[in-house]
């Protein structure tokens, strides 16, 4: 039996020192696959995501953010406060019997503490330790600070992103701070597979910024070679609920148009020239935005893209997060999960990212802040009950 | 950039890589540059799309070195010099008996297969999942897929940007005005490309441990809507449906760009601690905003953010993009340049990182390439190969791998199987 994906990294250790968006999410997908996650967090106000909209019950509450709940998925919450010198040994302690550190302070914090990678490296020299910044652990912008918008607009991925008379417009949501914990998730499995064939763990250095370089695949290069990248036109047309991209400009074969034609009840479009090629309808976009609204206008987006769809065009409709939940195929490949929370009741989760068996995905609730401390500072490093409850309450130590 | 002698991270590991476009190119480059010998496959009749048309006409829209396309166009294409590095290049014909034979036999030989085709394409072929496995148990066939390799829409067609629309991104990315807005960068293509170079790490580990190799099935639909998790949590419980707004973000302001001296130049601004806004006050000159009560705390701050922004732009303006970002950071504020492609490459901080490689196509000119979202302490990347001409090293992988013959060889070149040349009729 070929065993699921879930146990890829079950004899992994992973020590979480990070906080935010993009260390957590490194973090959660190396629990996917099995690792045991230990999430260090602060006494009292936990990890900053626990103060992040959307709130799924009130502001105040450290359990209540849905942006919280989703990135920490399948770990475990222990608090130690790195500022105090006997807790922050507690986690050079954890260090030592760790494969992976992920951490996403300013570069040289961990360090003035004693936590940097030199000094776990004398005593663990197989330990992988992630570093996950702005700008990366070197060059003049190290210790610069960032957040999504900034990694997006000095990335230069942010400039060709919106409409020609408007200002640069970001990608919504996290979405970039994402991307930047895959790039670090893939680089943890890099280095945990040098370390499986060549026997030495080493410092992985994430760069948001480095990151958005890589993620802008045309800018750079059509810039070199001449070719100004700009703002453009949107090429969506309005349904009856909402809006749809036609995908008549690629990838579709001569014999497509007048049957798409045929469908929309227009066939004298079918030999006008305008739009008889792609490079035609390119160069005709707005005119055919037009032929194509009329009819889109009064059909269900959905009911459109199959359709079309049908006819071996790349169609696409803009799904809100209320369409996800009931899309067809992803109802049917069961990519949601739900996860019952005992205050918020069934929560949705996304899954798997990727599908290496039957249901490898490892997907547990998130922990309640420190709600693993017995378990780990007792069971594993030996604090008497006395100090866990002082540690948990954020007491002097 | 290391001194360290350690071999390249993934010397010994061969991909056979049948991908196009952008998702899958980019997962090969990223192997690439860490040492793995990916053979790049295409037909003569079918080149990956990157490299536009044999003939291109003069109002194709592809990117060509000063707009000029060459005795060899499609081995100079901004998107095929640009993706297809780090590979050599093979030509096959998958419908041809032969072109089949040939195939499984350098499946034989490779860990790693890579496709990106609409669902079905290679099982038409008889080259699917099943046939492969049976010739090589070992392999890893990565089948990187619009909507995965299963369900009702498993046949779809897509393009990053309406991945962008299917799962949801493009429901969060616009102005604020009910108008949901597309990236022009093909967004999801990147970010699959860089997570699929993880999941094939984790296939490898699993080799190691069971022995055998596996699909692995990634549905570009599923990774794209993980961006935007947070809300399908939020949805779920509370019926909140997540719109767009603009550069505004749910917690920080002042957040967005602002104006600054040039034509379209801006500089992105995010505002998130105390800490952050005092040194914001200081760093504009008017420290007295920080005890203005519109402003005192995070939600008013929230509340009243466009009388925030006015404020801001009038410093802005009078300030170069990167004047203005310097002088935000040296404060303590995060900001960053609205940075152009042509900017990013002359941005001194990723040349003092040695982000780029300078690379000499032979078809397309001297130029600097993006390299890897990650560095290595003791694994450095592997310098950039130029990409290669089409069928370039046809004969070095028949003959040096499959011990074809010289004469076995031309035969294939005379019966159209393989070549350097693009079929004329496309």
């Amino acid at each position: 039996m070929i065993p699921s994906n879930g146990e890829v990294l079950s004899d992994i250790k992973v020590l979480d020192l990070s906080h935010g968006v993009s260390g957590p999410f490194c973090t959660k997908f190396l629990a996917g696959l099995g690792a045991e996650v230990i999430k260090v967090e602060p006494t009292g106000t936990g990890d900053s995501s626990r103060q992040s909209k959307p709130f799924l019950g009130g502001p105040d509450d450290v359990e209540s953010s849905a942006l919280f709940a989703y990135l920490n998925t399948s770990k475990m919450s222990v608090t130690l406060d790195l500022d105090i010198p006997d807790q922050a040994l507690s986690v050079k302690q954890l260090a030592q019997e760790s494969d992976i550190l992920v951490e996403s302070y300013a570069p040289g914090h961990l360090q003035s503490l004693g936590l940097g990678y030199g000094a776990l490296a004398e005593t663990n020299a197989g330990l992988i330790y992630v570093s996950v910044t702005p700008f990366g652990q070197t060059g003049p912008y190290r210790d610069y600070k960032g957040a999504d918008i900034v990694a997006q607009a000095i990335g230069a991925l942010m400039y060709t992103i919106g409409l020609p008379d408007r200002e640069p417009l970001k990608v919504g949501g996290e979405s970039v701070l994402y991307t930047t914990g895959i790039s670090a998730f893939s680089a943890a499995m890099l280095a945990l597979h040098v370390r499986d064939t060549q026997g030495f763990g080493q410092h992985v250095d994430i760069s948001a910024m480095e990151v958005m370089t890589v993620a802008q695949i045309h800018s750079s290069i059509n810039e070199q070679f001449g070719h100004t990248s700009v703002r453009r036109p949107t090429n969506l047309v309005r349904a009856k609920d909402g809006w749809v991209s036609p995908g008549l400009e690629s990838g579709v074969q001569l014999g497509t148009w007048p049957k798409v034609c045929e469908l929309m009840g227009v066939p004298q479009f079918a030999e006008d020239t305008r739009f008889t090629t792609q490079e035609g309808r390119r160069t005709n976009q707005q005119d055919l935005l037009k032929v194509i609204g009329d009819w889109a206008a009064t059909k269900p987006k959905e009911e459109i893209y199959h359709t079309l769809q049908a006819l071996r065009t790349i169609t696409g409709y803009v799904a809100t997060v209320e369409d996800l939940l009931v899309a067809k195929q992803l109802v049917d490949r069961k990519f949601f999960r739900t996860l019952a929370d005992p205050v918020f009741g069934d929560v949705v989760h996304p899954g798997a990212p990727f599908r290496m068996g039957e249901d490898g995905w490892r997907l547990l609730p998130p922990p309640r802040l420190g709600e693993h401390n017995d378990e780990i500072l007792g069971g594993r490093l030996g604090y008497s009950s006395e100090k866990i409850s002082e540690v948990s309450k954020g007491g002097e130590v | 950039m290391s001194t360290t002698q350690t071999r390249p991270a993934l010397s010994g590991l061969r991909v056979l890589d049948l991908s196009q476009v952008a998702a899958g190119p980019y997962a090969t480059m990223f192997l690439g540059f860490m040492g793995a010998e990916v053979i790049k496959l295409e037909s003569r009749s079918r080149m990956d799309i990157n490299r536009g048309r044999a003939k291109p006409g003069p109002t194709d829209p592809r990117v060509y070195p000063n707009g000029e396309h060459g005795e060899r166009p499609y081995n100079r294409t901004a998107h095929h010099v640009h993706r297809n590095i780090n590979k050599l290049s093979v030509t096959l014909d998958l419908a041809a008996d032969r072109g089949k034979e040939l195939f499984l036999d350098l499946v034989r030989v490779c860990d790693v297969l890579v496709e990106n085709y609409r669902g079905s394409v290679m099982d038409r072929l008889g080259l699917g999942y099943g046939a492969v496995s049976q010739v090589n148990p070992q392999l890893i066939y990565l089948k990187i897929s619009s909507q995965g390799a299963t369900g009702p829409e498993a046949n779809y067609g897509s393009l990053g940007s309406t991945l962008e629309q299917t799962a949801g991104l493009a429901s969060v990315t616009g102005y604020g005005d009910g108008l949901p807005l597309m990236t022009n960068e093909v967004y999801p293509d990147p970010v699959v490309g860089i997570l699929s170079f993880g999941a094939l790490m984790a296939a490898l580990r699993q080799r190691r441990q069971m022995g055998i190799g596996c699909l692995v099935d990634l549905s570009q639909r599923e990774v794209t809507s993980m961006l935007l998790g947070e809300s399908v949590l939020d949805f779920s419980v509370t019926g909140r449906v997540a719109g767009t707004i603009g550069n505004k973000h749910r917690d920080m302001a002042p957040h967005g760009v602002y104006p600054c001296t040039g034509d379209d130049m801006w500089v992105a601004v995010a505002v998130g601690s105390e800490d952050e806004w005092l040194a914001l006050c200081r760093a504009i000159g008017q420290p007295g905003l920080a005890s203005d009560y519109r402003f005192q705390d995070r939600d008013s701050r929230h509340g009243n953010q466009e009388a925030l922004d006015e404020i801001i732009s009038a410093w802005t303006r009078g300030w170069d993009h990167y004047q203005a970002m310097h002088l935000l950071q040296a404060h303590g504020v995060p900001a960053g340049a609205v940075l152009k492609g042509s900017e990013t490459i002359n941005d001194p901080h990723l040349e003092a990182r040695g982000f780029w490689d300078v690379v000499d196509n032979p078809e397309a000119g001297t130029y600097k390439q993006t390299t890897l979202p990650w560095m290595l302490s003791k694994s450095p990347r592997q310098t950039t190969v130029p990409a290669a001409g089409l069928g370039e090293h046809s004969f070095q992988v028949f003959n040096g791998l499959l011990g074809l013959s010289a004469r076995e060889i031309d035969t294939l070149v005379e019966q159209g199987i393989t070549g350097d040349v693009p079929n004329p009729d496309i």
